[in-house]
């Protein structure tokens, strides 16, 4: 039990970081399945582009440029490219199926997914590239809480994924697309009687979700430095978990999922055994179809005739 | 479809025609698949393939044969689940390693025990039947959509089980155990052993296969003939209807996903006792695609579309490892994609003189700048191969001839993108010259040197094409949609 308090801050520290970037996936999933009722498979692998992207800005950066304004950059130019690359799926990848069948989307969904990781294993190769977040943020910049000690690179984790959160709240709850967002999310047909403009509502959400990815994409990099062109399959998974935790479809359960899931997955990773790190997600994600399948926030889904 | 409703009952009279008219490949299998019944196709299909080790002694081609039909057999069980049902079981890959390594727990050192093989693959059938049940049962009760990334999260969960619980604390053992050999697996399976008859070589394992293959189709068309598959299409045609018609959906999906848990056990078995060991990675996310792509292809729900499906996504590569023919064959894909999809049928050798044209201007104006440093591809030796190499240029180089492979790949994606957004016919013909001489260029440079990659890519592109321009696949019974 000593131990257990004595590591506990600093494992709450590292579970946030964690689940910052879990929420920032289950974001881009739970709008686009809100909006569309799609699982979009490859959400994962946009993170991961997002990663890639903001690698190689870094790359190019590094040399000449002050840290603060390489980070800015990597972010920006990540959520773009991400953005751009979502907006592209939706458009040739989803869009003809709307109207099919269920499985139609999801079966698409794994090809883009598929194509994606081996687009880039062509380009890049299968080895893991390493971002050198040691020069752009000096290891022993930090604050000490407790007996934990939160790195200036965790730190600008938590509060870049906070703030992307807040926009993102503001953009949904206070703008007209948000609004109009909202109402093809509870009903497509009445909201494109009503005069919203659909096919824009899907672009949107599917260029302001996979941005947010991207930025979760850089994010991780920073932190765990280690990047590879499978690194978004887990990722999915675990946002997802995060996303139906929350209750899918609902945005502030989508960043409460992301973190309780951080936390709980470090939890488990330190006090019971890293074996089974991946199966923790697993775990709670049937944990909450069986007791609260509409998640913690979410309400009951009603399936619609 | 407006036009078509003349009156409800006149439409739903057409409807066979409609579905006829739609799908000629499909109709001419229909027919000729009635002149016998269909176990006599059956036996036909099997004699035809029994004779295969009588006619070459390659091993390989054996193995290559082997493999389509175990993959055959096991795209089959996927059938049941997501053609038959039309739930997306995405940790399908999992039960068919359930089963390989439940045979290589009873069959082999690891634990000490050696079953007959009868009982083992009894065993192992039911054993991942039950973890089908032990799955379907939570996941089943919501949408179908979280039974996608629940079976996904667990497809991914075992294989990392698999590989990391090597040192596990039980209670009561003093020292961690080894669970399941890690990434180095379990090693030193017994062979199949039935009636005396040992299993011994690549031909044995063949046959064994190609029972395999057969029973299961036998078993699989009088399933889908019986109340349960038809109560099965039911609900995959509309959940809602179903249960109108007081059908027990939920029970029904359940039973679906553990009769496929079930096949790709009893399948997983088979596979461990001929490689003779099991690994982790036999069990990763490729072979799942491969399996959607084999029944995909095919049509779902279609059975002769799955011995299509395997046969061209099992065997096709590996014939292809020879880069001439790969190349061949890819040329001959791209011009016949091009017959099928440009509509004014002259516009495609008018296109094919264009690109030529078009890559003697780009190869004579490269050239003409020796700073650059481009030369034409080196001669390989093949005729064909040597023409278009010394029509396309690439830097001198060959890791810089890499890089714009790469490059080029990039450049292709917005172009090849870009086409199919473009309506004006002539607008499309004339991005399609500098589109497709980058196509060969990519192909030369980077996509044939990289071959198993291309493979898993063009996987990928085809479950996408397929989905939006014929969801059917190739044999597969068009929905019309009641509107």
């Amino acid at each position: 039990m000593a131990i257990f308090f004595a590591t506990l801050p600093q494992q709450v520290i590292n579970g946030l970081t964690l689940g910052a970037v879990y929420a920032l996936i289950a974001l881009g999933y739970s709008m686009v399945y809100g909006v569309l009722r799609l699982l979009n498979f490859a959400h994962g692998d946009v993170y991961m582009v997002g990663a890639f992207i903001g690698y190689f800005v870094m790359q190019a950066l590094i040399p000449t440029s002050v840290p603060v304004i390489v980070i800015a950059l990597m972010l920006i130019a990540a959520m773009a490219g991400c953005g751009f690359l979502g907006v592209v799926i939706e458009q040739f990848a989803y869009r003809p199926l709307r109207n099919a069948p269920r499985i139609a989307p999801l079966i698409s969904a794994l090809g883009v997914s598929f194509f994606i990781e081996n687009a880039v294993q062509l380009m890049l190769t299968a080895q893991y590239r390493t971002y050198q977040t040691e020069k752009l943020i000096p290891p022993s910049l930090g604050i000490s809480i407790g007996n934990g000690r939160l790195s200036a690179t965790r730190a600008l984790v938590i509060i870049s994924a906070v703030v992307l959160m807040i926009i993102l709240q503001y953009l949904v709850r206070n703008t007209r697309l948000g609004k109009a967002m909202r109402a093809v999310a509870i009903d497509r047909e009445a909201a494109a009687m009503m005069g919203v403009n659909v096919d824009q509502v899907i672009v949107f959400t599917f260029f302001v979700g996979s941005a947010l990815a991207g930025a979760g994409g850089v994010l991780t990099g920073l932190v765990f430095t280690n990047i590879w062109n499978l690194m978004g399959f887990t990722a999915g998974l675990k946002g997802f978990t995060a996303a139906v935790l929350g209750g899918i479809g609902n945005i502030p359960g989508a960043m409460l999922g992301g973190f309780v899931l951080g936390i709980a997955e470090t939890f488990a990773v330190t006090f019971i055994s890293s074996t089974y790190k991946d199966a923790v997600a697993f775990v709670v994600l049937v944990l909450v179809l069986l007791i609260r399948p509409q998640g913690l926030l979410g309400t009951r889904i009603t399936q619609k005739v | 479809m407006s036009q078509d409703k003349i009156g409800t009952d006149q439409w739903v009279e057409q409807y066979q025609g409609r579905v006829n008219r739609r799908n000629r490949v499909a109709l001419l299998v229909d027919r000729a698949s009635k002149r016998l019944p269909v176990w006599a196709w059956l036996i036909i299909l099997a004699l035809v393939a029994a004779t295969l080790p009588l006619l070459t002694s390659n091993d390989l081609v054996i193995r290559i044969a082997g493999n389509v039909a175990l993959l055959g057999a096991l795209a089959l069980g996927l059938n049941v689940v997501v053609g038959y049902a039309g739930l997306l079981d995405l940790g399908f890959v999992a039960f068919y390693g359930i089963g390989a390594y439940a045979y290589a727990y009873l069959s082999s050192n690891f634990i000490g025990i050696h079953l007959p093989t009868g009982i083992t693959l009894i065993a192992i059938t039911v054993i991942s039947g039950l973890f089908g049940l032990l799955l379907g049962l939570p996941s089943l009760r919501l949408l179908g959509d979280y039974l996608a990334i629940v079976t996904l999260g667990f497809g991914l969960i075992f294989q990392q089980l698999m590989t990391s619980m090597t040192r596990v604390s039980i209670p009561g053992q003093p020292s961690p155990v080894n669970l399941t050999g890690g990434p180095n697996g379990i090693l030193n399976l017994d062979p199949i052993r039935i009636f005396g008859w040992t299993a011994s070589s690549v031909t044995d394992y063949y046959y064994i296969m190609l029972v395999l293959l057969v029973v299961m189709m036998l078993v699989i068309y009088h399933l889908y003939k019986s109340r349960l598959g038809r109560a099965w299409s039911a609900l995959r045609e509309d959940e809602l209807a179903a249960e109108a018609m007081g059908m027990p959906t939920r029970r029904l999906k359940v039973q679906a996903f553990a009769t496929g848990a079930a096949i790709a056990g009893l399948c997983g078995g088979l596979f461990a006792a001929w490689q003779g060991s099991v690994f982790p990675s036999n069990f990763d996310t490729n072979l799942l695609i491969n399996l959607y792509a084999i029944i995909v292809l095919g049509g779902l729900g279609s059975l002769p579309g799955v011995l299509i499906g395997s046969l061209v996504i099992v065997a096709v590569p590996d014939v292809l490892r020879n880069a001439d023919l790969a190349g061949k064959l890819f040329y001959l894909g791209a011009i016949v994609t091009l017959f099928g999809a440009l509509k004014p049928r002259w516009q495609t050798p008018l296109l094919l003189i264009a690109v030529a044209v078009f890559g003697l201007i780009v190869k004579f104006i490269i050239l003409a700048i020796p700073s650059l440093g481009w030369a034409p591809l080196p001669p390989v030796g093949s005729a064909y191969l040597d023409v278009i190499h010394s029509w396309l240029v690439a830097p001198a180089n060959p890791v810089l001839t890499g890089n714009a492979g790469n490059i080029g790949f990039a450049a292709l994606l917005i172009l090849g993108l870009g086409v199919t957004r473009i309506k004006n016919t002539w607008a499309r013909f004339v991005v399609l010259i500098p589109t497709l001489y980058l196509l060969v260029f990519v192909w030369e440079t980077r996509l044939s040197q990289e071959a198993s990659v291309t493979r898993l890519l063009f996987i990928g592109v085809l479950l996408i094409v397929l989905m939006i321009y014929r969801p059917n696949g190739l044999l597969g019974q068009k929905r019309v949609e009641i509107v």
